[in-house]
This record gives structure tokens, C-alpha cells and sequence, in this order.
């Protein structure tokens, strides 16, 4: 098979998974190299889906021996199969990064004879980009569940990024869903990457001439509305991976329906408001202060469709408010709907300077329209304060217009618990 | 209130500046123009000095690093009518060193930053929208025409990327080109652009990146309207993978 035809593939299998960050690194190229990285991350391209492209994002292959019920390449589906060999994806990512379509390669891979065999495999790829090629662009690697710890070990020495996905948010729908992978396949390579980069790190501050081991961290992801679990479980979920397993991020990737399966769920379309839901109240849970007790609860277990999780809150606590702009510290500017990272960052920076006044905030890029209502600027009220969260919800919905946009008609989507 | 003029330089514009700083009284009440030499201009002329350009902006740096970036960036933009606003800006940046750039609240300072921070943002996207083409002789070639005079600091960061390659990037609305070649960056005006010879594979690799770019996208989340707001389409003209539709 040509290349072309195995690109077309190996690309259109790979366009599901989420994740396509390459920030979070820098790498100075040395002098007969091609190839740096950046510390903010580069978007070559937006796709005809608005989503950034910046790594050339393909498998190895999509011919698997395993058969999740939720993905296209499953071994009961036929699809056109095709595997690329090592040296075809060296070639391609050196092609196009010397002509500056991307910032480096992600590779996965279905599961071709073994989760070794396909491991193995992935790493001669990164081996030759890095030895032989002296590649010094960005490389995420995916990890096979089930591949043996040396296979992850060398991986992470050659790789920027490696992740393993979780796939589903709870053991029973991995079970029920993709019945051949087993928490323990994905939890161990997880923990031993985990371990791995804190030893790493600890090395190199002792010798700094110590190899690097997946110096952009570890990633995963899991698909959402495939099966039951509720924004709660998948929050706390997060959380905890941030908290123990020091991840750097989890994607969230809105389920799509590619297979008939009696054990999914029927959509009438991808839950993507759900996803974007998700992935605000991830940024609560790492940029924000929050945690994912504060944000949902068991009698609360799913975020709000009409408002995003930050304002969710702020309307469940009008004790916290009004907050008082000129003195109000850093994390407390951050709860008030309106101030994001930046604009708190702001008003933090120009109060040295001088007392912040209405139009000041404007200048600054605080969205009034939503901070108006919980904030005061030297004591005195923009709105009437005090109003019930009643009203302010259906002021947000419906009075000013401000109330929560996202794409023409978030109604037609049906959430997930709908099993048939 | 004295009205001040230069010409028209970023050297002019700083030795303008150094001098009304350290001769004026009361520097909020002047203002700083480009020189546009008509017969009835008003205003005092403010010969260019070398030396104290550079003097000022040594003292800049000491003390306000972040404020010579956002110089360096003012002037990429290329805008007119803003050296009044600049004159406050660094006499602020003097004063206050680095803390400058976060005092939005006050006027000059937030246009000074927004105008600045266009160019920044331009040049950011530039580094991933910039394509290079492999050519006969085995160099590469990139063209553009940015909004921003970015050229210097754009072939800055390929210098370090793609140092093994030697290759050319050229800004066709201003005729400049920066040129790597074993090693060593240079950078100078063209006066006639005749497009070289592509190399014989250089049509096969640009159809592997079309066809990438058209199976990466998810067909049920097609959005054109996101595309074009992160990807504007002025920069279109010379993507490859938005060739030949
Ligand atoms: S292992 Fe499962 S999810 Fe991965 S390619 Fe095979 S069937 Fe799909």
C-alpha cells in the first residue's frame, strides 16, 4: 500500500483522540539538528473542525486484535486496515516539520499481534527520529496498556510526552465496554510513569547532564457519555490523578457514535456541550482553587447545562459576595464570574500603581456584564446587590443576553443514562 | 505645551524621547510627532543623535527589560501618530521599571501594550502558519505578508529549528527576505522576486499534508466559523493545505 493510502487511514482513525497539546517544554535544538521545542506550544493549522493542529497525530496501525465496543477499529468492524513501518513515519514527520506543518509527532496504535510486538514497534519509531535523524521536535507517545515496564522506561526517555488512556471513567464500563483492557493494564503503566518522572526530576537536579524522562509529563484522557458515570465520578476522577498520579492534563473527549452496539448509548449527536463543561471545571480544579466537592455534589451530580461551572457556583453562594476589587486577594478575584487568570493577575498588578476604578476595569478586560453583579469597587455596588439567585439566573439567561452561548442550539443534545 | 518632531525612525523616535526627558519640565505636557517636513509644520525638530538612542536604551533595559520588548514590538507594527502616546509610556517605564506593563489602567500604557501585543500575537502565529517549500538545490523557501514587520525576530526562531536546512523567507508586501544559509542569518531588501524551481518531490509531500489535513478533522463537528476565527483567512494565500480547493 502507498503511503498516501496508509496516511488517509492511519489519520482519519486517529482524528478521535483529544489530546493535542505540545506545549509544556522547551528543548533548544543543537547545531547540526533540526528541530526545538517551545515552552507556549504552536498551532500550525486549524481544521475544518476549528480544532489547533499542531502534531502530525496518526497510528501505527489500526489492524487490532481487541474489540472495545465505542471505537471504529475494533477487530469486528470492517474497516480497510493498514500499519505504517517505522521508517514510513520518520519520513513524514521529518518531511513535514522542515516544511513547518507541525511541532512534532504524536503516535498510538491499535493492538497489532501484542501490546508488546505494537510497543516495540512505536519506540523504534522515536528511536530512529532521535538517534539516527536527530530530531528535536515534540514527540507524544501513547502507551500500550499491557506493555512491559522496560518498553514504557524507554519510551519515556525518548518521548516528550507520554500518556496512557483511561479510556472509560470507571472499572465496570471498562469491563463491560472493552472487555480485553484491564485496570491494572493501565494503572501500572500510569504509576510507573508517574514514579518514574519524580525520580527523573530529583536526578537531574543533581546532574543535569541526566537524560530527560518525558520532560512535558504525563497525559490521559477518557471518553465521555459512553457509559453511565456522572460529571461527579469523572471530576473526582480528575482530581485525584492531578493530585496523586501528577498528571499535567486529562482530556475529555465527547463520545461518537461510530459503532451499532445494544451496549452504548444512542446520541442524537456528540455530547459536546457536556465536554466543554467538563473541561471548565477542570480548569477550576487546576487553575482556580477549586475542588470537585465544591463544584458538584450526590444530590448535584451533573454541571449545568445553561451557565458554566464558575457562575454555577457563585449563584449556589451569594455569601461570598460582593468582592471588593481593590482589595480582594488573587484567589479571591478568581471566584467571581467575569475575572479569569489573567484579568485577575491584572488588577492585582495595576492596584500597585493606583486605585482601580469602573472605567479602569474596563481597560484591564475584566467582562462586566457578568462581573457586575458580585463585585464592588471601592465600596460602592455596580447592580443592586443582594439580588435572589432566582433572579439573577434568569437574568442571565434571558435579560442582558449574557447568559451561556455555545454553538446554535444546545437543546438538541440528549445526555447520556439513556441506555437502551 | 510644546509640539516636538523627529523622523520619522525607531532610533529618531528614542533619542526624541531621551532628550525631552531630560529637558523638559513637566514631559505630560508635550507632544511628539513625525516630522512630515511641509512648509507650515509647527513644531520643534529633534535631530536624530546616535549616541544617545543608544544611551537611552541601554538605561531601558536596566531598567525595564519588559518594556524594550514591548518597544521592539511598538515598532514592528509599523503604526503612525503613537509616539505621543510612547513618550508617556517610557517616561512611566523609567519611573516604575518593569511594573509598567501592568498598569493597564492608565491610558498611553494600554495602548502602547494592546498595539504591542498585536504584533506579538502576529508573530506567534506566524511561527506555526509560516510553509516552507523544498526547492531544486535542496534549500527551502517560505512566503508571507504579515500585517507586522516581523521578519527579524520571525527568522530568529527558524534559526533554531531548522538549523540543519538552509532556507529563505521572504515578506512579499515589503520586499525583504532573511536568508539561513550554513549557519549564518542574514537579512536584506529584494529587488526582483522570480519564483526558483520547485524540487521533484515537493508536489508528493504537499498532497500528504493535504490529505492529512482533510482526514484529521471530525466530519460531525465541522465548524468553518471557529476555523477562520482562529485561522484568519488572510493568511490563506499561502498555506498549503489551503491550496487548490
Ligand atoms: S484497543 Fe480498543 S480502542 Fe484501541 S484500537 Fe483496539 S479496539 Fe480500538
Amino acid at each position: 500500500m502507498e503511503t498516501l493510502a496508509k496516511l488517509q487511514i492511519l489519520s482519519g482513525a486517529a482524528r478521535y483522540d483529544a489530546s493535542c497539546a505540545s506545549s509544556g517544554c522547551r528543548r533548544e535544538g543543537n547545531p547540526y539538528s533540526t528541530g526545538n521545542t517551545s515552552q507556549s506550544g504552536i498551532c500550525h493549522s486549524w481544521s475544518d473542525d476549528g480544532r489547533c493542529i499542531s502534531l502530525l497525530k496518526i497510528l501505527l496501525s489500526n489492524d487490532c486484535i481487541y474489540d472495545c465496543a465505542y471505537c471504529v477499529n475494533r477487530t469486528s468492524n470492517p474497516v480497510e486496515r493498514a500499519s505504517f513501518e517505522a521508517r514510513e513515519v520518520v519520513e513524514l514527520t521529518m518531511e513535514f516539520y522542515r516544511r513547518n506543518y507541525i511541532e512534532g509527532l504524536f503516535l498510538s496504535s491499535a493492538v497489532m499481534k501484542s501490546p508488546d510486538q505494537t510497543m516495540e514497534r512505536m519506540v523504534s519509531v522515536v528511536e530512529m527520529l532521535r538517534t539516527e535523524e536527530r530530531f528535536g521536535g515534540y514527540i507524544h507517545l501513547k502507551i500500550i496498556p499491557g506493555s512491559s515496564p522496560e518498553l514504557v522506561r524507554r519510551a519515556g526517555f525518548y518521548a516528550d510526552r507520554i500518556s496512557v488512556n483511561i479510556e472509560l471513567p470507571s472499572q465496570e464500563s471498562l469491563k463491560r465496554l472493552a472487555p480485553q483492557k484491564e485496570k491494572h493494564s493501565i494503572l501500572e503503566p500510569m504509576t510507573l510513569i508517574g514514579r518514574q518522572i519524580g525520580e527523573n526530576l530529583v536526578e537531574r537536579r543533581s546532574s543535569r547532564k541526566a537524560p530527560k524522562f518525558a520532560p512535558a509529563g504525563q497525559s490521559t484522557q477518557m471518553i465521555v457519555g459512553a457509559s453511565p458515570e456522572s460529571d461527579f465520578q469523572i471530576l473526582r476522577l480528575s482530581q485525584g490523578l492531578y493530585r496523586k498520579m501528577n498528571l499535567k492534563r486529562v482530556y475529555y473527549s465527547a463520545f461518537v457514535p461510530v459503532n451499532q452496539d445494544n451496549r452504548l448509548p444512542v446520541l442524537a449527536a456528540p455530547p459536546l456541550l457536556r465536554e466543554h463543561r467538563l473541561y471548565q471545571a477542570d480548569w477550576l480544579l487546576r487553575f482556580y482553587g477549586f475542588t470537585a466537592e465544591e463544584i458538584l455534589s450526590d444530590d448535584m451530580p451533573n454541571l449545568d447545562e445553561s451557565f458554566d461551572p464558575k457562575t454555577a457556583w457563585a449563584l449556589r453562594h451569594p455569601e461570598f459576595y460582593p468582592v471588593e476589587i481593590n482589595r480582594a486577594d488573587y484567589a479571591t478575584l478568581l471566584r467571581v464570574p467575569g475575572i479569569g487568570v489573567t484579568s485577575a493577575r491584572r488588577i492585582i498588578a495595576a492596584r500597585r500603581f493606583s486605585v482601580i476604578t469602573p472605567e479602569g476595569l474596563k481597560k484591564i478586560g475584566v467582562v462586566m456584564k457578568r462581573a457586575k453583579y458580585f463585585i464592588t469597587c471601592s465600596g460602592r455596588p455596580f447592580e443592586k446587590q443582594g439580588r435572589s439567585a432566582l433572579l439573577l439566573r434568569n437574568r442571565f439567561l434571558l435579560g442582558d443576553g449574557s447568559g451561556a452561548q455555545f454553538g446554535e442550539s444546545p437543546k438538541q443534545l440528549v445526555l447520556p443514562g439513556l441506555f437502551i | 505645551m510644546n509640539r516636538y518632531l523627529y523622523d520619522g525612525t525607531a532610533e529618531g523616535l528614542l533619542s526624541a524621547v531621551a532628550r525631552i526627558l531630560s529637558e523638559e519640565a513637566d514631559p505630560d505636557q508635550v507632544t511628539l510627532a513625525e516630522r512630515e517636513n511641509t512648509f507650515f509644520e509647527e513644531g520643534i525638530y529633534l535631530a536624530t543623535d546616535t549616541a544617545a538612542a543608544e544611551e537611552f536604551f541601554s538605561r531601558l533595559q536596566q531598567q525595564a527589560a519588559e518594556a524594550v520588548y514591548t518597544f521592539y514590538y511598538f515598532t514592528m507594527t509599523e503604526r503612525e501618530g503613537m509616539e505621543t502616546s510612547m513618550l508617556r509610556y517610557l517616561a512611566l517605564a523609567m519611573q516604575h521599571g518593569n511594573k509598567v506593563n501592568g498598569y493597564l489602567t492608565h491610558t498611553a500604557v494600554k495602548e502602547i501594550v494592546t498595539v504591542s501585543r498585536k504584533a506579538g500575537r502576529e508573530l506567534h502565529r506566524m511561527k506555526g502558519l509560516l510553509r516552507f517549500e523544498k526547492l531544486r538545490d535542496g534549500a527551502y523557501l517560505a512566503k508571507m505578508e504579515p500585517d507586522n514587520n516581523i521578519i527579524h525576530p520571525l527568522a530568529l526562531h527558524f534559526s533554531k529549528r531548522l538549523r540543519a536546512e538552509d532556507w529563505f523567507i521572504y515578506d512579499v508586501r515589503r520586499r525583504t527576505a532573511a536568508r539561513w544559509h550554513r549557519g549564518t542569518l542574514s537579512l536584506g531588501a529584494i529587488e526582483q522576486f522570480t519564483a526558483p524551481q520547485m524540487s521533484e518531490e515537493e508536489q508528493a509531500v504537499q498532497e500528504l499534508w493535504k490529505t492529512f489535513f482533510g482526514t484529521i478533522a471530525i466530519p460531525e463537528r465541522r465548524n468553518p466559523r471557529l476555523q477562520k476565527s482562529n485561522m484568519p483567512m488572510k493568511y490563506w494565500k499561502y498555506l498549503t493545505e489551503k491550496q487548490g480547493k
